[in-house]
Parts: C-alpha cells; sequence; structure tokens
C-alpha cells in the first residue's frame, strides 16, 4: 500500500526500472524505438543532400543562326540553373527528347530573331518545360528568362542610351519598380531543410506510436496489461524517456548534421518535445490497448504517414484543405508538433507563438493519459489471468 | 485434384469472414483512405495565403500596391505592420507567411525616375507556400511597374504602339507543357493514391503470409492448398500430397489474389475519380495507367510476401515494408526530381517499383506519351511481381522444413 512515501517512491522507480526492461527485452518495441529513428535519421535526409537542383538537362532549338541568337545560347550555357545538353535546328528532335524525358524543357530561338529585333518588332522566345515536375519546371524557365532577359536588357539599354538617357536612367526606366526577393528562415530554399525538418516529427510520432502499441498489445495478448495507476504512470515515463532520446537526437544531433535550419529557440524546443512525447505516447498505449495484438499497430499505421504529412501543414498549405479536415487534423500529434517544431526549431520564434499548439499537445497528453489509466486499470478481483488477448 | 490457388483463396475468404481488422484492411479503410487523400486536394490550388504588408511609404502609389495585392486571389493581407519587430512576429508565429515591405521615399523614387524596390520576405521554409506567394507577388509588382513606365514613356511622347515592344525587345513565352493548369489536385492526389495502394499492398502481403507463421498455422495453410479445406475430414488422415513448388506458389498466388482484386478496384475508382469523375482530360491512356496500377498493387503484395517468407517473422516483416514503402513516394522523383539526388541515393530510387510506376502515370496522365514509351515499365512490373513471387515460394518451402521457426514475433 502507498502508507509511506519513501518507499511508494522506490517503488515507482521499481516499477519504471521494470518497464524499461520490458522494452529493452522485447527486440520488436527496441526497433522501433531506438532503431528505427535512428536508421530514418541517416536515409531520410540521403536522398535530398544536394538539396537543390542544378544543371537540369535542356534542349535549345536555334533556327537562327546570327551572333544574337548565339549569345542567348552561351547565357543558357552559362547557367547554373540548365545544362544544354542538346543543340538542334529541328523542333521535333527535341520534343522527342523532352518526351523521352532526355531533356525536362527546350528554348525555341524562332528564324529572322536577330532581324527582328534590328526592326523593333515583337520577338518571342518560347520555353517549354515539363511541367509534370514543377520543381524543375522552375528551374528550365528561371534559367532561360534569365539567359533570354538579359541579352533583352543589353538590347533595351543600348536603344535607350541612344535616345539619348543615361546609362542609370536607362535602367531605372526600364524597369521602375523591382521586387527584391529575401528567403528567411531556409535561405538556400534547400529541399531537404524544408521535407525532412517536419517529417522528423512525423517519424518521431509514428516510431513512438508503433513501439508504444506493440508493447501494449503484446501485454494485452499475455492478459498483462491492465494495472494500478502507479504501474502506468511508470510504464508511460518510460515509453517517454526514449521518446525524449530520440526527439533530442533529431532535433539536436540530426539538424545540426545535416545542416538544416535550426536552434532558434532550443529551450522552446525543449517544451515542445516534453507535451509532443507524452501525447504521442499516451495514444500509443491507448491503441495497443484497443488492438490487443501485438502487430495490429503497424499494420494499421504503416500507410497514416502520408495523409498525416499532408495534414501537418508543411508541404501542403492547411488554407487549401476542407474546413472539416482543418479541424479534424489537429487530433494527430504531428500536426500541432511539426507546426511548434517549424516556429521553434526553424524559426527561433518565442514560445507565445506556438502556444496554442502546445496547449493542443498538453490537451492531447491529458486527455490520453487519464483514458489509460481510465481503461487500463486493475479490477478489482479480476487477475491477471481473466485477461486474455482477443483472437483477433 | 484440388486447385491449389482456388484452394487458398476459398480458405482466406472463410478466414477473413471472422477477422474483420484483417478484411478492414484490405476492404473499407483502403477505401476511406483514398477518399480521404481525394478529399484533402479537393480545393485545387490554394488560394487567399495569408501575407503582411509593411507600408513605410503611406502614398497613393504604395496604397495602390496593397489594393492590388488585395485582388489577387492567391493572397489574402492579413495585416499591416508598423515596425520590423511586428514583421519579424507575424513571420516567426506563421501568422503571414510573408512581408511585403515598401520602403520609404518608394513613390518619390518612381516620380524621379529613380528604381524603386518592394521588398518581399517570405518564409522560404514553407516551400510551397512561398513560391506560390513569391509567384502572385511577382506579378502584382511587374503589373505595376509595366503600368509606371507606360506612362512615363508616354509623357516623354513615344509612340503608344511600339511601347510594348520596346520594353522588353526579345521576351520569353513561359509554356508549362502537361500539367496546364498547375492543378494540384490532379498532381498531388493522383501521385499520392497510389502510393497509399502500395504501402497498403506491400503491408497486405507482409501480413497475411507473416500470420500463418505467426499463427502457427503455416502447415495447415499449405496442407488445405494441397489437398482441399479440411472440413469433414478426421485429422488422422489429411496427409496428402505434400507440398511442392507449384503447390506452394499456387498457395501464395490465391492468398494474395482477394488483397490484389480489392487494393486495385479501390486505386481504380479513386483514380477514376480523379479524372472522368471531376471532368479532367487524360493526354495519354487511363486503361494503361490501370493495367500499371494493378502491376504495382501486385508487385507490392509480392514484396510483402516476400519479406514475410524471408524473415519467417510478421512483425519483422512489416518493419521491412514499412521501411521500403512509405518514403517510396518522398524519393520517387515527383516531389524532388531523382537527378538531384546523389547518385548512390539515385539507386535506392530507381530500384523502387514505385518511382517508375509514377513516371509511367504522369506519361499516361499529363505529358500523352506514345503507350509503347511506357511498356518496358509496365512490363518490368510484371516481371517483377513474378520473380518476387518465386524467391517468396523459394522462403515459404524454407519455412515449411522449418516448423520451430514458426510462430516468431
Amino acid at each position: 500500500m502507498m502508507a509511506d512515501r519513501p518507499s511508494s517512491r522506490s517503488s515507482f522507480l521499481r516499477a519504471f526500472l521494470d518497464a524499461l526492461r520490458a522494452v529493452a527485452g522485447d527486440k520488436g518495441v527496441l526497433m522501433l524505438l531506438i532503431g528505427a529513428p535512428v536508421l530514418y535519421g541517416f536515409f531520410y535526409p540521403w536522398f535530398y543532400s544536394l538539396e537543390v537542383v542544378q544543371r537540369v538537362p535542356v534542349a535549345v532549338v536555334q533556327q537562327d543562326g546570327s551572333g544574337l541568337a548565339r549569345q542567348m545560347l552561351r547565357f543558357a550555357e552559362a547557367s547554373p540553373r540548365i545544362e544544354v545538353v542538346l543543340t538542334t535546328g529541328d523542333e521535333a528532335e527535341a520534343q522527342q527528347a523532352l518526351l523521352r524525358g532526355e531533356v525536362m524543357g527546350y528554348a525555341l530561338l524562332p528564324p529572322d530573331l536577330k532581324r527582328d529585333v534590328v526592326r523593333t518588332q515583337k520577338v518571342v522566345v518560347p520555353v517549354y518545360a515539363n511541367g509534370a515536375y514543377p520543381l524543375v519546371a522552375k528551374q528550365v524557365q528561371y534559367g532561360f528568362a534569365e539567359a533570354v532577359g538579359t541579352v533583352s536588357a543589353g538590347i533595351e539599354l543600348r536603344r535607350l542610351g541612344a535616345a539619348g538617357q543615361s546609362r542609370l536612367q536607362a535602367a531605372s526606366s526600364r524597369s521602375p519598380i523591382n521586387l527584391q526577393m529575401e528567403a528567411l528562415f531556409n535561405p538556400t530554399e534547400g529541399y531537404g531543410s524544408f521535407v525532412v525538418a517536419a517529417v522528423a516529427v512525423l517519424i518521431l510520432q509514428q516510431t513512438l506510436l508503433m513501439g508504444g502499441a506493440l508493447l501494449v498489445g503484446t501485454w494485452r495478448e499475455r492478459g498483462e496489461a491492465a494495472a494500478p495507476v502507479r504501474i502506468w504512470l511508470a510504464r508511460l515515463l518510460a515509453l517517454c524517456a526514449l521518446g525524449w532520446l530520440s526527439g533530442l537526437y533529431y532535433f539536436g544531433w540530426m539538424f545540426v548534421w545535416h545542416d538544416f535550419p535550426r536552434g532558434g529557440n532550443p529551450l522552446g524546443a525543449l517544451l515542445l518535445l516534453a507535451v509532443f512525447v507524452p501525447a504521442v505516447a499516451g495514444l500509443g498505449v491507448l491503441l495497443g490497448w484497443w488492438f490487443a495484438n501485438r502487430e495490429r499497430a503497424m499494420q494499421v499505421l504503416l500507410f497514416t504517414s502520408i495523409p498525416l504529412a499532408f495534414l501537418g501543414g508543411f508541404s501542403w498549405p492547411a488554407e487549401a484543405l476542407p474546413t472539416i479536415l482543418q479541424w479534424l487534423r489537429w487530433l494527430s500529434p504531428s500536426t500541432a508538433a511539426i507546426q511548434a517544431s517549424l516556429r521553434l526549431n526553424q524559426m527561433g520564434a518565442p514560445a507565445q507563438a506556438a502556444a496554442f499548439h502546445l496547449s493542443v499537445l498538453l490537451a492531447l497528453a491529458l486527455a490520453s493519459w487519464l483514458a489509460v489509466l481510465w481503461v487500463g486499470r486493475r479490477r478489482a478481483g479480476a487477475g491477471t489471468a481473466g485477461h486474455i488477448g482477443r483472437p483477433d | 485434384m484440388t486447385n491449389p490457388m482456388l484452394a487458398s483463396m476459398r480458405r482466406d475468404g472463410r478466414l477473413l469472414r471472422g477477422r474483420p481488422w484483417d478484411l478492414a484492411m484490405i476492404t473499407w479503410v483502403p477505401l476511406l483512405a483514398v477518399m480521404l487523400l481525394a478529399w484533402m486536394f479537393s480545393a485545387g490550388l490554394p488560394h487567399r495565403l495569408p501575407v503582411a504588408v509593411w507600408d513605410q511609404d503611406h502614398s497613393s502609389l504604395s496604397r495602390q500596391l496593397v489594393r492590388m495585392l488585395e485582388a489577387t486571389p492567391g493572397l489574402a493581407v492579413r495585416a499591416q505592420v508598423l515596425n520590423a519587430s511586428e514583421a519579424q512576429w507575424e513571420l516567426q508565429s506563421m501568422a503571414s507567411y510573408a512581408v511585403v515591405q515598401i520602403p520609404p521615399g518608394f513613390a518619390q523614387d518612381v516620380k524621379r525616375g529613380r528604381a524603386a524596390d518592394v521588398v518581399l520576405m517570405h518564409n522560404a521554409q514553407l516551400s510551397t507556400h512561398s513560391s506560390l506567394i513569391q509567384r502572385d507577388v511577382r506579378q502584382v509588382v511587374g503589373t505595376l511597374s509595366a503600368g509606371v513606365e507606360m506612362q512615363a514613356r508616354a509623357k516623354r511622347g513615344d509612340p503608344r504602339q511600339a511601347l510594348a515592344v520596346r520594353m522588353e525587345p526579345v521576351r520569353t513565352s513561359l509554356v508549362s507543357l502537361f500539367n496546364i493548369s498547375t492543378n494540384y489536385e490532379q498532381f498531388l492526389a493522383a501521385a499520392l493514391i497510389p502510393a497509399l495502394l502500395h504501402i497498403l499492398g506491400m503491408t497486405a502481403g507482409a501480413w497475411s503470409v507473416g500470420r500463418e507463421l505467426r499463427d502457427h498455422t503455416l502447415g495447415e495453410w499449405m496442407d488445405e492448398a494441397a489437398n482441399g479445406p479440411p472440413n469433414g475430414q478426421p485429422d488422422g488422415k489429411r496427409h496428402g500430397r505434400p507440398a511442392g513448388a507449384a503447390t506452394v506458389l499456387g498457395a501464395l498466388a490465391g492468398k494474395l489474389a482477394l488483397p490484389w482484386l480489392s487494393l486495385t478496384l479501390c486505386g481504380l475508382l479513386a483514380l477514376l475519380w480523379l479524372t472522368v469523375g471531376r471532368g479532367w482530360v487524360v493526354a495519354g491512356s487511363f486503361s494503361w495507367v490501370g493495367l500499371a496500377l494493378a502491376a504495382l498493387v501486385a508487385v507490392s503484395l509480392a514484396m510483402g510476401a516476400l519479406l514475410a517468407a524471408l524473415t519467417l517473422s510478421l512483425r519483422t516483416a512489416l518493419s521491412g515494408a514499412g521501411l521500403l514503402s512509405a518514403p517510396a513516394f518522398a524519393f520517387s522523383g515527383v516531389g524532388f526530381p531523382l537527378l538531384g539526388m546523389p547518385a548512390s541515393a539515385r539507386g535506392w530510387a530507381v530500384s523502387m517499383p514505385y518511382t517508375h510506376y509514377a513516371r509511367l502515370q504522369l506519361e499516361q496522365f499529363q505529358m500523352g506519351a506514345p503507350i509503347v514509351q511506357s511498356l518496358p515499365t509496365l512490363c518490368s512490373l510484371v516481371l517483377a511481381t513474378l520473380v518476387l513471387m518465386l524467391l517468396a515460394t523459394a522462403g515459404v518451402m524454407r519455412g515449411l522444413r522449418r516448423p520451430d521457426k514458426w510462430g516468431g514475433r
């Protein structure tokens, strides 16, 4: 009984160590809680380690042999965004190469390019890019637009100069208002920094959910799950301890190792882990209790990472989701945690910028822990023998 | 003479009726999941993304710019900020995804013929949001700038007709082929639904074979495949033909047949809805995509079955299925192109079946490529399924000889 406090504290410690031992003794749980986060920490960023797409293969269809057209080709060849792998006079050849995937786009330098420019007639250089790959198409379009734009600006400055304007005046009357872009938080606009920083949170959630559910599902099968409050708290805390370790590994080591935007508000990030991990652990235990089956949680949860990633509001703007989903998405801790992590880790915002998200996580944690304590309580008179896992 | 495939199918049909979760994971759960995805992207392109304006100029020109931003459907001017710290808060709290700063002296610079700057501070950590905002703001500023220039030149007496040509002697016209509407629903949902079925297929393959191992019923399953259902026959008499390779292969095919039919049907319905149902014209051949989808589901199931047969453990097989299938979309080149990956990572990406399926689907849905070009992809998916099934057969036969390994969790 809970007669004297020192002994109850030491028995809590014993229960905590027992739970840790149960985790350590189960290869499946260990793989999910330790192995998978470590593995994914290397695996996921590997694909995006170059961060940006450079030197996209393109073709130039040159139907004009003038010096102006050759100048445009040289500027295109100099662009780091694109790499001219095919120069041809035949548009059909470029189209074929595009369909075969050998080039991702091409520019058509039309016949009489130079003549029309001299006559101040309208000259258009069409740039065709494979829009089925948006990231690549953007590079193709910008690469060619910059090359052609540079040549075009040169022509216009010469014209304005001929009309009697000074160079400076000419430059500003050509384009009176300019837009300066400042990329904040992810200055290189790297793809890995954008995807992995958010997906890391989802990986933390999915591995801890499955690991917790696997552990409790196994106990349920064996009829060992029901326990008094003290034991449950110790078990939840043991799961949290491992979750916190992986969380620190991601926010600390992985973000640093791959040089992702990070470290904006380290204390805030710790606060996030302090509420996020318990929410996930609680939900994992509940799932395990409900499934009462060792492997079921993995079967059911594996596919959910895809919809959860797109509900997280980082790769797909939440503004574009149907209204009901904008509400329902908060039921998964990953949504609030991704949003909070972006603010605290990548944007370096003060904790109050994530107050709403941290409160959502705290509410999920409290609700799930209370539910665990209630459904998992050992009923009077019901021994361990009374519980037999459901056959399905 | 019992047909092992039919016998195995009958057995699984019977078992599924008594196992609601197993049935759910190949029927209504996948259906709900693909419906969820279609629903998530049903709004198409996101619009009214919140931005803040930091107007330090307070001129009629700056107000005109703000009105133009407000009138852009892709943007919503959420707030006017007054100083740098307010702008920082807007961005850091992600209340706005970008701040448009109009510096002091903006209108005066324009009036005096000096180049004036508008600054767009955008949250590049949110790549999709920020590229949409960049596109819209660039367009607005371009329109405003062109208007100012036209006025200035008209004042200087340039003939109006020649204005456009003089301003930009050579223009690029950007033609985005194959995804002309740049409709994200078509693009993302159509690519994600097969990716989801890939995961569900591999999970189902690992589950249905792995469960026979976990439940110690591998022998029972093969016995039933070889000799027919057990009903009515006493146990002692059930030592008919031992399971040969052909029987095991048939039994595997029969076991995977029901999930294959069901998941393929789910995917076809979802893709039909996204295209025909939403009035989108498929550039190439829908039926070709349908065939490839059936092959993708088959290869996923076979991979799952092989994982279970190799590891002889349901749990390990599921872990493997997760590792191989869950990130398949992320590494398929649909979001981040293959040519931007390091060679080793690209090697992994091109050895995953979903990568090839995704390419085929783009070719047929968006690019309208000739069928000949997609033929090798379909053939290799089918071939891969056959090879994986043969390997899984060998694995199951090894498992049959090792009853001591059954029941591993």
